[in-house]
């Protein structure tokens, strides 16, 4: 602006010269002169000329005001044309360039044969600028035309929840003949537009919902936090941008999502694309591989869901909820990892409904969206028992030596709190090994009662958290709960509200600890690490659904997930055989029931049953086994709320998965009553 | 002392005179050369009539590009507003102006009724919010009469003012003449047109000025004015008060002292139209090239934001031919009322370059943002018939100033 203005100064002085030389020539009696002053009335015939002379004047100073007004309106001009030209033509730019982001494809999800379970299709959506909720014709012929009621389309487009300025979608995957019939009638849909979107699609289906996870658009909270974060190369979100709200999607976020592109065009002032400038190409999000197992998954998913729903239809109606899991216990890998009851995560496919979400969330629909295999926490019931039993043996408690006598009715401490096995008719003679085959919960009342009389009670806990258990595994999930392996300090911090004397923390606490009933909570997924740790002799390999990462674009390089371990437990070996052989004799000593079941396939199982117990409900059935038992590659965890049955469902579903790994499907059909209890 | 056309050489020479000898131009001789003393061409006033050809030819290149991009701006219907025009100016050329000199009862009843029509039932027409236009019956066409009420005021106010002889000497004559001026503005801003009101009132003072109102008056008048319009603007700004202006008009004035306020609202066509001048450079755009005024984001692109266009598309050469222009033809009106005899021709004149020289300055200095935003339309170039028809009778009534003007001295 300085030089403007030293023009400006420079045409006053002009004009202060002009002036100047007007008055030099005016000089003497030609004297400038605006008024007359005394002069004699027009009325009395006064002095003309003099009166003409004052016209004159004013005249020429009029002259003179034009000539200013026309020299400060060029002195602007100048300024602002020639001084100012560039920062007025950056914004005539601006003005008229707008940049549209391209979106990238999102990577893909791929099972470990490379199967596809989430893929990408193009998806013909109907978007509408926010006011055409007001004009109730235009929402008609909408709602008409898409096969919706007009009341719900006037619903999707006030939704807010994409961001209050940006426009709604109305509905995915419309017809050609819809998308033809706005195009050929512009005028009756003002302000709607058709876009070819990239949707997700499910081949395989529900297969592997609570694994894969669904998308979203990105949340309030998620753009602030894109926005603010400072990483380099970090992904910046837009306002209605796909991104991963659960399982895998979420998780790997950052690998699927890709990179935008954008394209520079002219518009006018209505926003209508003139011309297109230049642009930049998007970049393909990266696909991920699975560790999953398609097949295996889906025969896991199925057996899951059929024994579910038996054990409904007959003995236990309020019986829907159950999780089963394959991991490899060589290297962490899930190969297979299913949560009852399930959802379709194609109804997130732009957009979920209000009603489909608050379906998803209510009561009665037993929480689909949770996985309940890291999320579930239960009462481990007898599947702690080998640990019991390690952490016993470790502390002296008890040895290879140790015999017990089961009556059916233990009375450790004394006859008022005694306390029944399972088996309320007594297992007679029993030591560690036969303890665990028969899960006889007197032998481990007794391990209770002795960590409750040594001088280090909390070596139980101890032990229990050294395996694992109430700890999180990290498994690349999100959502994993932590569980809980109570103790005397947790206990008296809990029960806030009760009596001092009940807070305290007593034997009984350590026997049903010992037996896992009463507060412990644990997680499948935790279960089935530390199960792990037991088949591999101490090992324990972070568990993980990644295999690796394929890139899409240049070379298509693959990256690899690097397994971790996640805890290695030393424990003598002596000790660890001690709980094998109870967990082999599960399968081939307990029951001909379980025996039958397994002899028809190609490897030994070690494996424990567990019946949880939970007031108010049935139990919580669960059963864990690995195989081969002697060289253990697989192990399987299965867990079913509210079954009667107790752990005979959840052997069945174990079984079945199994059977899909060594290709030995269970030839007896699962009777569905008037089974012998397997071992609690 | 006189010669055969009424030019006085003994006459002292005036500043203008000087200034155009020093630069080769002798303006007492334009008008006696060969040319004009003989045939046809000495009936017309070359030196406001060529820059005034010059700028309805470059009005109507301005608008044939405006009408590229923008639908309403009809070149035809700007043409017919050209054609109409020039025959209403070549009616007043013919016509002895002088006529009107004693018609101060007719001019002010004919300055009403125009003022009026509007209000008429069936024949108001509403145009962006004002009730200023009127719809010709059976024709269909709407026009301004407002437009036409500026020269009738500029002859009304010639006529009374006149009568004084370049001396208003009583302060009770003074008032009058003020009076009189107030009857046209105040209707015109019951309409409301504060735009046109403005200028019928810069005009009419001009002419009371230069007709010889006393200096002290004249400045103590401009001090009340001054005080007076501050006192509307607060008022209408403070809760309780009466609101005088209207919101919008209010709006414009707050964007005008800062643009920065609300650009997406009131700022908006002020931030576009100097974006649009600044952007055009020196060179300009070219016709057809204005993004600005081109792709919508200038609004009123050939109405009251021409300029805004002109500059984008011919850039500061084009804005300063355009100045050039419409200061040659001020100055030559000036010229020409300081060399007639009558005071009435004098203070026509000095009405008509007192409402050009304020709508250019209005009209440029809104787009540049020196002025506050309102709608008056630039003479001869923005895109409407009734602005073309008046602008063009007043250059008619210049004309018939020179053409009728005293024989002998």
């Amino acid at each position: 602006m300085s030089l403007s203005t030293i023009i400006i100064i420079l045409l006053v002085i002009l004009l202060l010269a002009l002036a100047g030389l007007y008055v030099f020539y005016n000089r003497g009696d030609e004297k400038l002169q605006f008024d007359i002053g005394g002069q004699a009335p027009r009325a009395s015939g006064g002095n003309d000329a003099s009166a003409e002379r004052t016209i004159r004047s004013r005249l020429i100073g009029l002259g003179l005001a034009s000539l200013s007004v026309i020299t400060v309106l060029f002195a602007r001009l100048w300024s602002m044309q020639l001084v100012s030209k560039d920062e007025y033509t950056t914004q005539a730019e601006s003005n008229r360039t707008r940049t549209i982001s391209l979106a990238a494809p999102r990577g893909r999800i791929l099972d470990r044969s490379g199967n596809e379970i989430v893929g990408n299709r193009p998806s013909l959506t109907v978007i509408s600028k926010p006011e055409v909720a007001d004009n109730a014709i235009e929402v008609q012929l909408l709602g008409n035309l898409i096969g919706m009621p007009a009341a719900a389309v006037r619903r999707k487009i006030q939704d807010q929840s994409e961001g209050a300025q940006s426009d709604r979608t109305v509905a995915s995957d419309v017809s050609r003949r819809v998308v033809a019939y706005i195009g050929e009638h512009p005028y009756l849909f003002e302000g709607i537009t058709v876009q070819e979107r990239s949707a997700r699609s499910y081949p395989y289906g529900k297969l592997a919902a609570h694994v894969v996870g669904y998308t979203g658009t990105v949340t309030r909270e998620q753009l602030e936090e894109s926005a603010k974060s400072e990483d380099e190369g970090a992904i910046v979100y837009e306002t209605g941008d796909t991104v991963g709200q659960a399982g895998v999607e979420f998780q790997y976020e950052n690998v699927l999502q890709g990179i935008r592109g954008e394209q520079s065009v002219h518009v006018d002032a209505s926003g209508t694309v003139l011309e297109y400038s230049t642009s930049v190409e998007p970049q393909s999000g990266s696909d991920i591989v699975l560790t999953i197992d398609a097949p295996l998954q889906q025969a896991v998913e199925d057996s899951l869901a059929d024994i579910i729903n038996r054990i409904r239809s007959s003995v236990s109606k309020k019986c829907r909820a159950g999780s089963a899991i394959v991991m490899d216990v060589t290297n962490g890998e899930i190969l297979a990892m299913a949560s009852c009851p399930t959802y379709s995560p194609n109804i997130f496919v732009g957009g979920i409904s209000n009603d489909d979400w608050s379906a998803l969330q209510s009561e009665q629909s037993d929480n689909p969206l949770m996985n309940r295999a890291i999320s579930g926490q239960y009462p481990s019931a007898s599947t702690i028992k080998p640990f019991t039993t390690i952490a016993a043996l470790d502390n002296g408690i008890a040895n290879d030596k140790s015999e017990y006598d089961c009556t059916g009715w233990w009375t450790g401490f004394g006859e008022g709190s005694g306390q029944y096995c399972w088996e309320h008719k007594g297992h007679g003679h029993m030591n560690l090994r036969t303890g665990i085959i028969y899960s006889c919960d007197t032998v481990f009342y007794e391990i209770g009662k002795g960590f409750y009389e040594s001088k280090n009670p909390e070596a139980l806990q101890a032990k229990l958290k050294e395996w694992g258990l109430g700890e999180l595994t990290g498994i690349d999930l999100p959502g994993e709960s932590v569980g809980r392996i109570p103790d005397a300090e947790w206990k008296w911090n809990y029960y806030t509200s009760a009596a001092d004397t009940d807070r305290e923390w007593k034997g009984g606490d350590f026997t049903n600890l010992a037996i896992g009933q009463g507060d412990l909570l644990v997680t499948p997924i935790q279960m089935g690490c530390a199960y792990a740790g037991l088949a591999t002799g101490g090992k324990v390999w972070r568990p993980h659904v990644l295999k690796s990462v394929r890139t899409r674009t240049g070379s298509g390089s693959v990256v690899d997930y690097d397994p971790q371990i996640l805890r290695e437990v030393v424990e003598d070996e002596k000790f660890r055989n001690i709980v094998i052989e109870g967990l082999k004799g599960v399968i081939t000593e307990e029951s001909e029931h379980i025996k039958r079941h397994f002899e028809t396939l190609p490897v030994s199982v070690a494996a424990k049953s567990g019946t949880g117990e939970r007031i108010g409900h049935n139990p919580t059935a669960w059963f864990i086994s690995f195989a081969p038992a002697d060289n253990a590659k697989y192990a399987v965890i299965v867990t079913i709320e509210e079954a009667t049955w107790a752990s005979t469902s959840s052997l069945y579903v174990n079984r079945d998965a199994l059977g899909a790994l060594y290709d030995a499907p269970d030839s007896i059909v699962p009777a569905m009553e008037g089974i012998d209890s397997i071992g609690d | 002392m006189a010669s055969d056309q009424g030019i006085r050489e003994s006459e002292p020479q005036s500043f203008f005179d000087l200034v155009f000898a020093r630069l080769g131009v002798n303006l007492s001789k334009m008008g006696t050369s060969k040319l004009q003393r003989n045939g046809y061409l000495s009936k017309v006033y070359l030196m406001e009539l060529i820059p005034n050809a010059l700028l309805v030819l470059f009005g109507a290149l301005v608008i044939w590009s405006a009408s590229l991009t923008i639908p309403e701006a009809s070149f035809l219907r700007h043409l017919l507003g050209i054609v109409l025009g020039l025959i209403v100016a070549a009616a007043m050329w013919k016509y002895d102006y002088s006529v009107f000199a004693d018609k101060f009862t007719f001019l002010l009843v004919l300055d009403i009724v125009l003022m009026l029509l509007p209000a008429v039932p069936g024949l108001g027409y509403n145009a962006k919010g004002m009730t200023g236009w009127i719809q010709v019956p059976f024709i269909g066409m709407t026009f301004q009469p407002s437009e036409f009420a500026k020269i009738v005021t500029i002859l009304l106010m010639a006529s009374v003012v006149g009568t004084y002889n370049g001396k208003i000497d009583t302060l009770k004559d003074y008032l009058k003449l003020c009076g009189i001026l107030c009857i046209p503005f105040v209707l015109i801003l019951t309409q409301p047109d504060l735009g046109t009101g403005l200028i019928v009132l810069v005009l009419g003072a001009s002419i009371i000025i230069c007709g010889g109102a006393k200096a002290r008056w004249v400045l103590i008048t401009v001090g009340i004015i001054v005080v007076g319009a501050f006192a509307v603007v607060a008022s209408s700004m403070t809760e309780g008060l009466p609101h005088i202006l209207k919101q919008y008009q209010l709006n414009r004035l707050i964007v005008f002292v800062d643009p920065s306020v609300d650009p997406a609202g009131n700022g908006y066509n002020l931030q576009q139209a100097k974006i649009a001048v600044g952007s055009g450079g020196f060179f300009g755009k070219g016709i057809g090239h204005a993004s600005q005024a081109g792709s919508g984001f200038l609004p009123e692109a050939h109405t009251d934001f021409v300029f805004a266009l002109l500059a984008e598309e011919f850039g500061f050469l084009g804005s300063v031919f355009l100045l050039f222009l419409f200061g040659w033809m001020i100055i030559a009106t000036v010229g020409l009322a300081l060399r007639v005899d009558t005071p009435f021709a004098k203070l026509v004149c000095v009405g008509v370059a007192a409402m050009w020289t304020f709508q250019l300055l209005q009209n440029v200095g809104m787009c540049i943002g020196i002025m506050p935003i309102t709608g008056i339309p630039l003479p001869f170039i923005s895109f409407g018939s009734s602005s073309m028809m008046s602008q063009l009778l007043a250059a008619g009534l210049v004309q018939s100033v020179w053409r009728h003007r005293k024989k002998s001295g």
